[in-house]
């Protein structure tokens, strides 16, 4: 078998051409008949029928994310997200016109609190903060009992939903559950409800699951930490430089008014797009969105992002001390991804750390054998100019400095040549195969045409981008290394390791 | 909310599911547009659905292969398990049967270097994958069906005669070394895998890489040859098919895979069965961190069978915190008391012994204790508050009614017969399955809580910072600081799961609810 196998493969193993059968077409993703519909309320609607299990994916991405998100008020997206799934005037509750008052009355006391602390300092120990946070837990207490949590969790699930979940990027809030092809029509009158009825209930607790959440991928994971930090020192004025879940302080001081205000500006139909993708009829899933979602009103665009990040002149540096093992992130500032040279930029990610093929693993892996890990990654977001990062985990005793040292020549070497044509082809093959495998699943899909079309107005501007990628030459690879990987325009973060004294000592030194 | 009607299952691998629900579409919706009445008002016509079924067939080697064609894409995908791993192997092999799956991948094969695999792959656009538990070790392969022979060639080598490329040994064994060290830097995962050490002592379960494992003697090319020549034969290998592929045209290629491939030297021996743990306690690791993360459990007294108490405890564990947002720890812990962004149950049960039953949660440190007392009352409510008809019916719709979701893709009809022929389950286990939750009833809830659930005993792991708690640790129970007996106060992990009839915590792996 042996022999067979490799006179089989030996000519192969010269060529330089694909096998892969997926190059020279259109993109195949730009094959699918999605029909695309705009009610009068400016809800877009995409639906893309597919045959299969009797099941369907439903995806709605509104264009707001933490870009929009005014100082003091960072998370309030998505904390806005949580609070999406407590229900509406009549989902959750037995008596709504009860329990709505007491929010009212439960607010008062928390801008009272907020103005008190805001005063004396929120660590004070007063006896009016105490007494505030009291009567607030009172009134809560009262509006429980006319609650039913998380009951629109319980009617999906007992409906067999599944996937049930949301998700907050720095542009988009985006919402999405799959449920079995018969009960498509129970999404729409679930959704359609929360988007013109919702209620925020039980909205201190939620407040603190998010400062919990926060403190579960941020404060207690050394990457998070760094990560956070990179960002803050890369984007000074430009809000990148704030995290999703927000910071700590605006968090806790988030209202229930606020939130509200924020939802009624701009979540409505006229700033989201639906996707659904599946077992299904185009014709009567738009007579269930008529019925259901036509009468929403627009509600507003999202708020611009007007400020500009300004040019970096010189290179930033930022350390993190943690009583943690050491990891670097360097990042150059690049163009949006919607710019002329971000297909480039993609192939480069790949080109670094695309597998075990790639240029930072051969290196700092396998050949020094300086690092356990390296990866590469465009970001935070898309739509405007962001960070292209690496991220590389140095192994023992090995330092951060060093694996710095080696990114910057393999860097230089890229400026120096060109990638050979047979490395980018290898990569176009790995990109086409991922995405071909990509299609499998209905709910990819439907994320991947409802990202397109409420980011890029396009829901095929995904496969478009996909499609550029392969006109991409060595030059360009070689161009864009030069114009955008330089030491001005650099942000190096370091986590630099500082041992606690003792197993309870307090050695933790935050950014 | 109107609980849907069982749906009725014909047994036998040819039966239709019909998801039953009201036939009458349309009426008297125009009334109500929306809201909970709108909402309980909807009928959903039938769903009528003959899943595919997986052909069963058998090489000349005497190979099972599950083989079904499905033409939705261009695409193939070939399975592979073989039985045998690190937890029924001596721990000298431990390291080497840990790595074996990745090197299968990385090491190149006995004639090709690893760039030279490395190149195949990317040329035919191949996505391969190759991982294992402690007792079976799996790969698979997806290929473009146009490029069946060659790709099946190169997997086939790679799989029967890996290369175990010298440098590549290395690096595996550089990773192993820096993966030691930055165990403690991810609170998460650390508590899993001591958790796993407390309760499963030294068992296969319990064991974490050290560095002694990875010393020349216990880990370097003959190691992994040894792992190899023990595990992999045709008497310990199961395969699947799903893609656009005929049986016709796939089966002499399996078959030139399989020829002159001879058994395995010696029978692997059965599975040794954990001494577990059974005296309650609280263990603290101190760490000087803002979120506590807990881990509580006890043996949990049930395993993976036909009997009634089996799908009792299914539903119990699902109304007590194993369906997320629909389950009562996450209801109190989370949604109630805003302690946590994450807390469930587990209750595992594996085919050939008892599994653990318990919790996991991370919270502030100010909230700890509060959180693992809500917890264990939440525990203890399950006695006095026993589940309702209501409870156990939706936690019962909520698996029939999603039951379509068990044919979403092919390639799950086909991994789930090579998992219940690995596992000796009937080919129908499935339906199966779904006929013994259905008929689970609130009395048996009750009574499998009753027999098998005991707050007062969990073995309570709080990785978190003492000095912050809300109260001292000690107000739990007696109080042992937890070294775990490995490389210091952060010993841990390699991948250890579920899925191999393990009944560890999963490493790392966190329920992730919005």
């Amino acid at each position: 078998m042996t022999g067979r196998l490799v006179s089989l493969l030996a000519p192969l193993l010269m060529g330089l051409c694909t096998a892969s059968g997926l190059q020279g077409q259109d993109d195949p993703g730009l094959a699918f008949e999605v029909h695309e519909h705009t009610l009068e309320n400016g809800l877009r609607l995409l639906i893309l029928p597919r045959p299969g299990a009797p099941i369907v994916s439903f995806v709605v991405q509104y264009r707001i994310g933490s870009v929009n998100e005014q100082p003091g008020q960072t998370g309030i997206a998505h904390l806005l997200e949580h609070l999406f799934f407590k229900g509406t005037t009549s989902i959750g509750t037995t008596n709504p016109a009860a329990e709505v008052p007491l929010h009212a009355a439960m607010d008062f006391l928390q801008d009272s609190l907020l103005a008190t602390e805001a005063r004396i300092g929120a660590g004070a120990d007063s006896a009016s903060l105490q007494a505030l946070r009291e009567q607030i837990r009172t009134l809560e207490e009262q509006a429980s009992a006319f609650v039913v949590s998380n009951q629109l969790d319980a009617i999906l699930s007992e409906n067999g939903a599944r996937s049930l979940n949301a998700m907050t990027s720095e542009e988009a809030t985006t919402y999405f559950v799959e449920l079995p092809a018969n009960r498509a029509e129970l999404w729409f009158a679930l959704e359609g409800d929360r988007m013109a009825n919702p209620v925020f209930r039980e909205f201190y607790a939620e407040r603190d699951v998010v400062a919990e959440e926060r403190r579960l991928r941020l404060e207690t994971n050394p990457g998070g930490l760094l990560y956070e930090a990179h960002m803050a020192s890369a984007f000074q004025l430009h809000p990148y430089g704030k995290p999703v879940v927000g910071l700590m302080a605006d968090v806790q001081r988030l209202t229930r008014q606020g939130v509200e205000d924020y939802f009624r500006r701009y979540y409505g139909p006229g700033n989201a797009v639906v996707a659904i993708v599946g077992d299904v009829e185009p014709s009567r899933i738009l007579r269930w969105a008529r019925r259901y979602l036509a009468s929403i009103p627009p509600g507003e665009p999202p708020p611009p992002v007007s400020v500009q990040e300004p040019e970096q002149s010189r290179e930033r540096r930022v350390e993190v001390a943690l009583d943690a093992e050491p990891i670097l992130r360097v990042g150059w500032r690049v163009p949006a991804s919607t710019h002329e040279d971000a297909p480039a930029l993609a192939m480069l990610t790949s080109i670094l750390t695309g597998g075990r093929t790639s240029r930072l693993h051969r290196r700092l892996v396998l050949g020094d054998r300086i690092a356990s890990g390296v990866a590469a990654s465009p970001g935070p977001g898309q739509m405007y100019p962001g960070l292209f990062s690496i991220e590389a985990y140095p192994r023992s005793p090995h330092t951060t400095a060093e694996l710095e040292e080696a990114i910057y020549e393999e860097m230089e070497k890229l400026k120096v040549a060109p990638p050979e044509e047979s490395e980018l082809q290898r990569i176009r093959n790995q990109m086409e195969a991922t995405e071909v495998r990509r299609f499998r699943s209905n709910l990819g899909l439907a994320l991947q045409i409802a990202e397109s079309a409420s980011l890029f107005g396009r829901w095929d501007d995904a496969f478009r981008f996909h499609e550029r990628t392969r006109t991409v030459t060595p030059q360009d690879i070689q161009r864009v290394v030069r114009t955008y990987f330089r030491e001005d325009t650099r942000t190096v973060a370091t986590l630099v390791k500082h041992r606690a004294s003792s197993p309870e000592g307090s050695g933790r030194k935050g950014p | 909310m109107r609980v849907p009607s069982s749906p009725r299952l014909l047994r036998g691998l040819a039966a239709a599911i019909l998801l039953l629900g009201a036939v009458q579409e349309a009426a008297a919706q125009e009334a109500r547009r929306s809201g909970l009445e709108a909402v309980r008002n909807l009928r959903f016509p039938e769903l009528e659905f003959r899943p595919p079924q997986a052909e069963a067939h058998t090489l000349a080697s005497g190979v099972p292969v599950f083989f079904l064609q499905d033409r939705s894409l261009p695409l193939v995908t070939v399975y592979a398990r073989f039985e045998g791993g690190y937890a029924v192997l001596p721990r000298e092999l431990y390291a080497a049967a840990t790595a074996l799956p990745g090197l299968l991948r990385s090491g190149g094969t006995a004639t090709l270097s690893p760039d030279s695999v490395d190149y195949l792959l990317d040329f035919y656009a191949l996505q391969t994958a190759f991982g294992g538990g402690g007792e079976s070790t799996s790969s698979s392969i997806n290929l473009l069906a146009r490029h069946l022979e060659p790709s099946l060639s190169l997997w086939g080598e790679m799989l029967r005669n890996p290369g175990f490329d010298s440098l590549e040994v290395e690096v595996w064994r550089d990773r192993q070394r820096e993966e030691i060290l930055r165990r403690r830097d991810d609170p998460g995962r650390l508590a899993f895998s001591e958790f796993n050490r407390l309760m499963f002592g030294d068992h296969p379960i319990g064991w974490e890489m050290e560095d002694g494992d990875l010393d020349a003697t216990r880990f370097s090319r003959g190691r992994l040859q040894e792992v190899h020549r023990r595990t992999y034969c045709p008497d310990h290998l199961l395969l699947g098919v799903v893609g656009d592929v005929e049986w016709d045209r796939i089966r002499p290629l399996l078959e030139r895979i399989t020829l002159d491939w001879a058994p395995c030297p010696a029978a692997l021996p059965e599975p040794l069965t954990p001494e577990m743990r059974r005296e309650g306690g609280v263990f603290l690791i101190p760490r000087d961190l803002p979120q506590s993360t807990v881990v509580m459990a006890h043996p949990g007294g049930i395993v993976q069978s036909t009997d009634q108490e089996f799908f009792d405890s299914r539903i119990a564990n699902s109304i007590l915190g194993g369906s997320g947002f629909t389950s009562r720890l996450l209801s109190r812990v989370r949604t109630e008391k805003g302690y946590a962004y994450s807390a469930s149950s587990l209750w595992t049960t594996p085919s050939r012994y008892e599994g653990i039953v318990g919790a996991v949660t991370q919270t502030k440190s100010e909230s700890t204790i509060a959180a693992i007392r809500l917890i264990l009352e939440t525990m203890e409510e399950m006695r006095r508050q026993p589940p309702t008809r209501e409870e156990v019916d939706r936690a019962i719709a909520q698996i029939v009614n999603g039951f379509v979701f068990n044919f979403q893709d092919p390639s799950q009809i086909v991994s789930r017969q090579i998992l219940y022929q690995a596992q000796g389950l009937p080919v129908d286990w499935l339906e199966r399955y779904l006929e013994g939750i259905q008929s689970v009833r609130p009395s048996g809830v009750r009574r499998v809580v009753e027999r098998h659930v005991h707050p007062q005993d969990m073995i309570i792991l709080i990785l978190g910072n003492p000095k912050a708690f809300d109260a001292p640790p000690q107000s739990l129970g007696n109080v042992t600081i937890w070294n775990g007996g490995g490389s210091g106060a952060g010993a841990a992990p390699n991948g250890l799961a579920g899925g191999n009839g393990v009944s560890g915590l999963p490493r790392g792996a966190q329920r992730s609810p919005r």
